[in-house]
């Protein structure tokens, strides 16, 4: 019995040694070695900078950035509206016009894009504190890999931010979807999305280096531009918005986020990191001429790969109209700077000529002048490009810069302002006051005339007016009116002004030109004044025929501008219908 | 006692030899109860190893040890009463066996153990080899179509080597593989039926309900198959010889144009289609002259259709086997080798296998086994089908390419490529250079090798182990010449591909069993663990841009020759992946008075393809039968009612044939666009330079689980007359759950799909197996079996939607945008599309104005489609303007068939007189639709220059020429006129659309099989020193009785995807053989 009991005990122990030889966990984890999971990304700096390259792709190409962002969602405003004139659709001109409902063709992918660029920015945010290299790698790769953490925070703060100025209270999801139980993620408050987004960029600041630092000069996040978007969310967070509840108010306790602004400006002059481009037009030249100048231009997007995913149409939709059969290949623009906006600028601003052309160029490469009310932009613009690219290639690789350091010149100007007043003092930089600020913008778009850049007011409404007339000269065509009137609650109020004002010049042919002469100089061309009014001869050498210019300006054309606007709905844009169908939880943006 | 009893044989063994010489000799005959002698009966001096078995005329000759005369001889015989005779002093013993009533040969292998038919208390169905005996053919799928109740086998083409499609009542998944699980000699084993001769085959055993392949678990939801192959008998050797050979012809040809035909259609067509087509008939055909066609009439027609498939493709088999065994030890060995040519041209297969089974009983309480499996195919040729679209398909250069060799008045060398038919958008090539240019080498290397031992540790405890490996290497080699479709993709220049894999299998099972007897009660039990791995590693290369004029052979020799543009890389990619499940399993049987039976089945499987913590799924089984037969009341009726058993289950099993990594997150530089069509590069353009980008290439869902099948079975066992006629019928219900579907997720988690479980289908049916012996005398004897089977299919949920489309894609950008439909409440297999309701008229039109985009405009309250490929005319089909909108377009579609059969089944009728015999069987499908989408396109004229069905153009056709002078008719009372009798649309010159005139009834009865065999008489037989000799002839696919117009009904061209049963499109054409063969016993 004794021995048959040890027989029995053996055969148990050889079962269990063949069960147990090897653990069932481990057995049956089998990692996948022909595809790459995420950990092993992320468990190297190769693999982590590509996952980082993978969050950062979603800014560039069609559907952000490379033109739906850049170039249809921040017009109509009064600066420049979408052209088209009266025809309406259910596409980018039912945005312009405001005319538009959820079901409009131009905000699904978009939306789906910058919530890509969201969920890859959160892996990136999940995985790299996760990596051995972050807690163990040598001392250059934890730097490395803490840099790339807080690049990634950085993007992902920028595509929610991008979000929020557009839609409002949108979802705001800050874990992978893998780890997401529920993806019916519902509508998150703004206000406390922007705060995680401060606490996130005021987490990544320290960890990415300065410019200097950076090693070669890249178009790639440094702290400069995490300061500089921190400080541009605090402006939004403390400016107005389209509430849910119908109403445009203003985020709580705002001067506490205006102080955030000041700070993270002051922190960016003091450093003396960037600077101010001291020519206006040499500055975007360079974006045409496929230079990185990461001194003023702080945060850009870099474009490339001439496909729709990865490039802009920068210089093709946007720019003077250019014959395909040119030398410098199609443009094909879809804005036009208002008539207002052209007068806007004092005729020695050198910034009129870079954001504003008034010229297309036909197949034989000559220019003409362009009608004043078809007047096309011209800081991203074809026949600017070296090398020149001829034919009709849509996509020129521009980048989009997102955050120059003018805007945050401007920005300190605006918060120490409401703050302190104009000539308050904060910090020990040279430049401490709002005036300062401002006026070393203004000094630089008056190059060779800074006599003339005027008085500054140096009282608070004075010289927030001033300020708000300021952003509109400095950047136009930059996709950052429109927004900025949102946050100062004055959209509605500008587009009402534009109209009257567009009325008023189109009537104001005592002081300029109804209609205006030129002529071929080579292939560019010489034009009568715009601040006289229309010679009564044509002078000499010039054509007879002359070019529409207030007579341009035609009634039904001001009366399609922003035509739709409605305070209470218009501040944001209707969430996709396909979203709100495929998610139970999510509520619409007020009265659409 | 059980030291003293192994003590005891230790000694026995080791004294045989010692013994010896004081041995004597026992003789006798054994024959069977009708007289007959019976070879192969094995003797047995009970309780040593000492035996022998009987020879052809059943007698035997056994040494016994002195001291023998208390010892007892076993006889023992399958499907009869084994028999034990007391020795004595008897040196001549003759015995008479009884035939087993207790269900001949029935033992039924349920997982893991084998049980009496008798005690099953799940529904399993089984085919022997005593039924598939009379069936030469190469597949064991084909052996088995149409025997076996509750499974579906659907040869997807005639082409040899053809896979199958087995379901085993219906198939529960939507989007994942419904195939069954195999278990060949206890070892699991991947597509079995391919790499098994049929010859080789001792029975087959089908689990269907979860209360038999729950002991399965994870991999048990799509039934089991579970195959035992032949193993000799201890006491002889036996050496068989089984061979035939024969031809295989085309069974059904489609009636094409003639040339006469043909041409006048071309010019019909041109006429219609405008003056470039016009010059282009002229400059194709030598003139425009329509009076001038009558000179095709007599051109003799060009069949290609015979050339290409018109051969008798002959085919041979051998297969010899050597059993026996001797002393505890049985084998077999068995080699086989076919070759078959295929009917198409240039296509044959040719297959060679080995199969070597050892069982050793080293004492009573140890065995072991040993299997080896080699089998080396070969198959050559293109086929005639392709995953790809019309364009890659071979099929239509067979039907559609021109019929005769003289254009313009020059004889055309058949054998030099004609652009003109190539670069017409049908890019049709000359059938016979394509299947020289389109060179196919496919080779399958299968070694599975496995062994198991038994030990029995107490007299009730036995443990089993049991342990296979099995490496598949398969390589494919592809060569496409310069003026194959694909190489005019590619430059003109030749391409190729080999692609490598090798599958390697390991399984390893432990199982101890126990069982107890005690007065009424029988109680056994099993538990037992195992491991499943699957690794798989392939290689695959292409190149493209071959020297134009190099061989097949060269190239796939030198891959390396090709040149290709700057930028062009050849493609290359060698996945690799692993899969693992580990598994505890145990099973109680228990009975009572044999009245009572109750099974009980659970296991645990862990799979590496779910996440962890979620690895393990539970399965769960449970059944009972009460034999009525037993109950007092049924006593007076025991001579009629031999067996009445009512049986009752249920049961979960799983599906777990899913993709790896499924719940994993995955990166990729390729992710879905945003746009939602196709993909695109993550990479980010740094500084002008494109930086490539990782990022997810889909939402892995961490929460993945085993699609799950509950299965409920009620079953009915009755025999009767002494087991004569046995009857079986049971009844299902079988949910699916969990399936997994792509479902759409909100679009702020980054994605917009997701691989969810979420579906449910239903299938609900009834089978029903008959068989029994009609008719018996001692010369004549004629058994049956019969079986039908009835299943109904139902999509029960697909989440958070109602339906969604799919496309088969046969056509590509010529074809529908979608052709089938996944519906909650409907089967899957919904084909979808227009409904036809006749042509338009002359009437139905306001005039003809000519040079513009639709000539002719249609009168107000006549629906067309305004964005028609080819506009509405006079003549062309018309579709029912369903919603009443006024115009045809997609919104007038709606389900137009259904791919389900009603029922299905099979008649084996099994005869034997004298010593002849003969077995007829008959299968049947009933009540299913099929998508013909080669009458689609073949009716179709979309493409000029082609070739149609002779249903497409013929008197009743609808014409918009005139017949005397061949112009187009413009004018409405003439078109009137000229078509008064017409009956039947034009063909259509448009794109190919989805109709329910391409939808047909699939059913049909097959005169399967009919085989004549003669033995020769045994006094003959052993006058040549042998023991059996059996000539027979053999037709298969004899004739089919159907309505369904194309090659043949029994079709499923896209065997890929569930979704899209029923469609023939490109099928390689069925064919029948005659057969003539031998068997012969040493």
């Amino acid at each position: 019995m004794n021995k048959l009991f040890r027989r029995r005990a053996a055969l148990t122990l050889a079962i269990a040694s063949l069960g147990g030889t090897f653990s069932c966990k481990d057995y049956l984890e089998v990692p996948p070695v022909s595809t790459v999971d995420t950990q092993y990304v992320f468990s190297s700096l190769d693999g982590t900078t590509s996952a980082l390259i993978g969050a950062y792709d979603l800014l560039s190409g069609d559907q952000t950035y490379g033109q739906r962002l850049s170039s249809y969602y921040p017009y109509d405003s009064d600066d420049i509206q979408v052209s088209g004139g009266t025809t309406l659709d259910q596409g980018r001109r039912g945005i312009a016009r405001f005319v538009l409902d959820p079901n409009n063709t131009e905000l699904l992918a978009p939306w789906n894009a910058l919530y890509q660029g969201v969920e890859r920015a959160n892996v990136c945010i999940a995985n790299i504190p996760k990596s051995p290299l972050y807690t163990n790698g040598t001392a250059a790769e934890q730097a490395a890999m803490k840099a790339m953490y807080g690049e990634a925070l950085t993007l992902r703060a920028q595509y929610l931010f991008e979000l929020i100025r557009n839609w409002g209270d949108v979802p705001a999801p800050f874990e992978p979807a893998a780890a997401t139980p529920d993806l019916r993620l519902p509508n998150a408050p703004r206000d406390a999305t922007y705060e995680r987004l401060l606490s996130d960029l005021a987490t990544a600041a320290p960890l990415v280096p300065w410019r200097s630092q950076a090693g070669t000069a890249s178009e790639r996040i440094t702290r400069g531009a995490i300061k500089a978007l921190r400080a541009r969310i605090a402006l939004y967070r403390g400016g107005y918005s389209l509430r849910s509840s119908g109403t445009v108010e203003r985020g709580s306790n705002y001067q506490q986020y205006y102080e955030i602004a000041r700070s993270e400006c002051a922190d960016i002059i003091v450093s003396g990191e960037h600077s101010l481009n001291p020519n206006f037009q040499t500055l975007f030249k360079n974006v045409n001429e496929l230079r990185v100048d990461n001194s003023e231009i702080m945060f850009e997007v870099a474009m490339g790969g001439a496909a729709g995913s990865s490039d802009s149409k920068l210089g093709y939709y946007t720019g003077p109209k250019i014959d395909p059969s040119s030398r410098y290949g199609q443009g094909n623009p879809g804005i036009n700077p208002l008539p207002t906006y052209f007068y806007a600028f004092d005729s020695v601003d050198t910034r009129r000529d870079v954001t504003i052309t008034y010229y297309s160029i036909g197949s034989t490469n000559l220019q003409s002048p362009a009608p004043l009310f078809s007047l096309t932009d011209g800081k991203f613009r074809r026949d600017w490009r070296v090398p020149l690219l001829p034919g009709t290639v849509q996509y020129l690789g521009y980048n989009w810069p997102l955050i120059r350091y003018a805007d945050v010149l401007l920005m300190f100007a605006e918060a120490q302002n409401e703050l302190a007043g104009p000539t308050a003092t904060f910090g020990t930089a040279a430049i401490n006051t709002p005036k300062l600020a401002l006026e070393a913008v203004r000094t630089r778009a008056f190059r060779g005339n800074t006599g003339r850049i005027g008085t500054t007011p140096t009282d608070k409404g004075g010289f927030f007016n001033m300020l708000v007339n300021e952003r509109l000269l400095e950047f136009g065509g930059e996709g950052i009116r429109k927004y900025d009137l949102l946050r100062w609650n004055l959209l509605g109020q500008k587009i009402a002004e534009a109209r009257t004002n567009l009325l008023a010049l189109k009537n104001d042919s005592l002081t300029k030109p109804s209609q205006i002469y030129y002529k071929q100089v080579g292939e560019g061309m010489q034009l009568t004044s715009f601040y006289k009014p229309r010679r009564a001869t044509v002078p000499t050498g010039f054509r007879t025929t002359p070019v529409q210019w207030l007579r341009n300006i035609s009634t039904t054309g001001i009366g399609a501008y922003a035509s739709g606007f409605t305070p209470g709905k218009s501040e944001l844009l209707p969430i996709p219908q396909v979203v709100i169908d495929n998610n139970r939880n999510l509520r619409q943006n007020p009265n659409y | 006692m059980k030291k003293h009893f192994l003590l005891l044989w230790l000694l026995l063994f080791g004294s045989i030899g010692l013994v010896a010489a004081q041995s004597r000799q026992v003789q006798g005959i054994v024959k069977s109860a009708e007289g007959e002698a019976l070879p192969g009966v094995t003797v047995l001096v009970e309780g040593t190893t000492n035996g022998a078995s009987t020879g052809p005329n059943g007698d035997y000759s056994i040494t016994l040890p002195a001291g023998s005369d208390n010892a007892t001889l076993r006889f023992s015989y399958v499907g009869y009463v084994s028999q034990a005779v007391k020795i004595g002093s008897q040196s001549t013993i003759n015995v008479t066996l009884a035939s087993d009533s207790k269900q001949l040969e029935d033992v039924v292998v349920i997982g893991y153990q084998a049980v009496q038919r008798r005690d099953v208390t799940g529904a399993v169905s089984s085919v022997s080899a005593q039924q598939i005996k009379d069936i030469p053919v190469n597949s064991a799928a084909e052996a088995l179509t149409g025997r076996l109740a509750g499974v579906q086998l659907t040869t997807s083409e005639g082409t040899p080597g053809a896979q199958a499609t087995v379901r085993v009542r219906g198939g529960g998944s939507i989007t994942q593989d419904n195939s069954p699980l195999y278990v060949v000699d206890g070892i699991q084993v991947e597509n079995a039926l391919a790499t098994i001769s049929p010859q080789d085959i001792q029975s087959v055993d089908v689990l269907k309900d979860a209360s038999a392949t729950a002991i399965y678990g994870a991999r048990g939801a799509n039934g089991v198959i579970i195959i035992t192959t032949k193993i000799g008998r201890e006491g002889r050797t036996v050496v068989n010889y089984n061979g035939f050979a024969g031809v295989r012809q085309l069974s059904r040809k489609l009636d094409l144009l003639s040339p006469g035909q043909f041409i006048r259609f071309q010019y019909e067509r041109a006429q219609l289609a405008g003056t470039t087509a016009q010059s282009d008939f002229k400059s194709t055909y030598g003139t425009s002259r329509y009076d001038s066609l009558s000179a095709f009439d007599n051109l003799p027609t060009l069949d290609w259709q015979e050339r290409i498939f018109g051969r008798d493709a002959f085919q041979q088999t051998h297969n010899v086997s050597i059993t026996g065994g001797s002393k505890g030890m049985n084998y077999a060995l068995s080699l086989t080798r076919n070759t078959e040519d295929g009917i198409q041209l240039g296509s044959s297969f040719d297959r060679y296998l080995v199969n070597f089974r050892l069982d050793n009983k080293v004492s009573e309480k140890f065995r072991f086994g040993f299997n080896a499996r080699y089998n080396v195919t070969r198959t050559l040729g293109a086929g005639t089908n392709s995953t790809g679209t019309s364009q890659t398909s071979r099929l239509r250069n067979v039907i559609e390419y021109r019929p005769f060799e003289f254009v313009g008045g020059v004889v055309q060398n058949q054998d030099a490529f004609d652009e003109t038919q190539a670069v017409s958008g049908a890019r049709l090539g000359n059938p016979e250079t394509l299947i020289n240019q389109e060179y196919r080498n496919n080779s399958q290397k299968v070694l599975n090798v496995n062994g198991s031992a038994a030990y029995s540790l107490l007299k009730n405890l036995t443990f089993r182990t049991t342990i296979g490996v099995e490496t598949a290497n398969t390589v494919q080699n592809a060569f496409n010449g310069p003026v194959t479709p694909v190489a005019r993709q590619n430059g003109n220049l030749p391409t190729a591909s080999i692609s490598t894999g090798e599958q390697i299998t390991l399984n390893n099972n432990n199982v101890l069993t126990y069982n107890l007897t005690k007065g009424k009660h029988s109680f056994d039990a099993l538990l037992g663990e195992e491991t499943y791995q699957i690794v798989n590693n392939s290689l695959n290369i292409g190149v493209f841009y071959l020297p134009k004029t190099i061989t097949a052979e060269r190239a796939l020799a030198g891959i390396n020759q090709s040149a290709p543009p700057a930028g062009v890389q050849p493609t290359f990619s060698s996945p690799s992946s692993k899969s693992r499940i580990l598994s505890g399993f145990s099973r109680l049987n228990y009975s009572f008075d044999d009245k009572y039976l109750f099974t009980a089945t659970f296991r645990a499987d862990g799979s590496s393809k779910f996440a962890d913590g979620r690895r393990v799924g539970y399965f769960p089984a449970a059944s009972v039968a009460w034999r009525i037969s037993k109950e007092s009341f049924m006593q007076p009726y025991s001579s009629t009612v031999s067996d009445l058993k009512l049986r009752l289950s249920y049961g979960l099993s799983g599906n777990n044939r899913i993709p790896n990594d499924q719940y994993r997150s995955l990166v990729g530089v390729q992710v879905p666009a945003i746009t939602g069509s196709g993909t695109t590069a993550s990479s980010y353009w740094l500084n002008e330079t494109g930086v490539p980008g990782l990022a997810n290439t889909a939402l892995a869902n961490e929460f993945l689980r085993w699609e799950t099948t509950a299965s409920r079975n009620v079953g009915i066992d009755l025999a009767l007359f002494d087991n004569r006629v046995q009857f079986t019928v049971d009844a299902y219900y079988n949910n699916t759950y969990d399936l997994l579907l792509s479902q759409a997720v909100p679009s702020t988690s980054g994605y917009s799909v997701q691989t969810q479980n979420t579906g449910k289908t239903s299938n609900r049916g009834l089978e029903f197996q008959l068989s029994g012996t009609v008719f018996r005398t001692t010369d004549f004897n004629w058994t049956a079996n019969t079986n039908l089977s009835f299943n109904r299919n139902r999509v029960e949920s697909l989440g958070d939607i109602q339906s969604f489309n799919f496309n088969s894609n046969w056509a590509g950008s010529d074809g529908p945008s979608f052709d089938y439909l996944i519906e909650v409440g409907q089967p899957l297999g919904q084909m979808y599309g227009y409904v036809n309701k006749g042509f338009y008229t002359a009437n139905d039109f306001e005039g003809y104005t000519s040079g513009v985009a639709r000539p002719w405009k249609p009168k107000t309250g006549v629906a067309v489609n305004p964005n028609a490929f080819a506009p509405e005319g006079p003549g062309d089909v018309r579709y029912e303007d369903l919603n009443g909108d006024g115009v045809i377009n997609d919104l007038d579609r709606k389900v137009i068939g259904n791919a389900n059969p009603k029922f299905t089944g099979g008649l084996n009728n099994q005869f034997t007189y004298k010593t002849f015999d003969a077995s007829i069987f008959l299968n049947w499908v009933v009540g299913n639709d099929i998508y013909n989408a080669n009458k689609i396109e073949f009716s179709s004229a979309l493409y000029p220059n082609t070739n149609l069905l002779a249903s497409a153009y013929n008197e009743n056709t609808y014409r918009n020429t005139d017949p005397v002078t061949g112009q187009l008719v413009t004018d409405v009372a003439r078109l009137n006129q000229i078509n008064q009798n017409a009956t039947q649309a034009a063909p259509s010159r448009g794109r190919y659309i989805t109709s329910s005139d391409a939808i047909e009834d699939g059913s049909f009865l097959r005169l399967n099989n009919v085989t004549l065999g003669y033995s020769l008489p045994k006094d003959l037989v052993q006058k040549l020193k042998i023991t059996g000799v059996r000539f027979y002839v053999t037709g298969s696919n004899l004739y089919t009785f159907t309505k369904y117009s194309g090659y043949d009904p029994e079709v499923s061209a896209r065997r890929s995807s569930p979704l899209s049963p029923g469609l023939d499109y490109a099928a390689y054409p069925r064919s029948r053989a005659f057969l003539a063969g031998l068997n012969l016993t040493f």
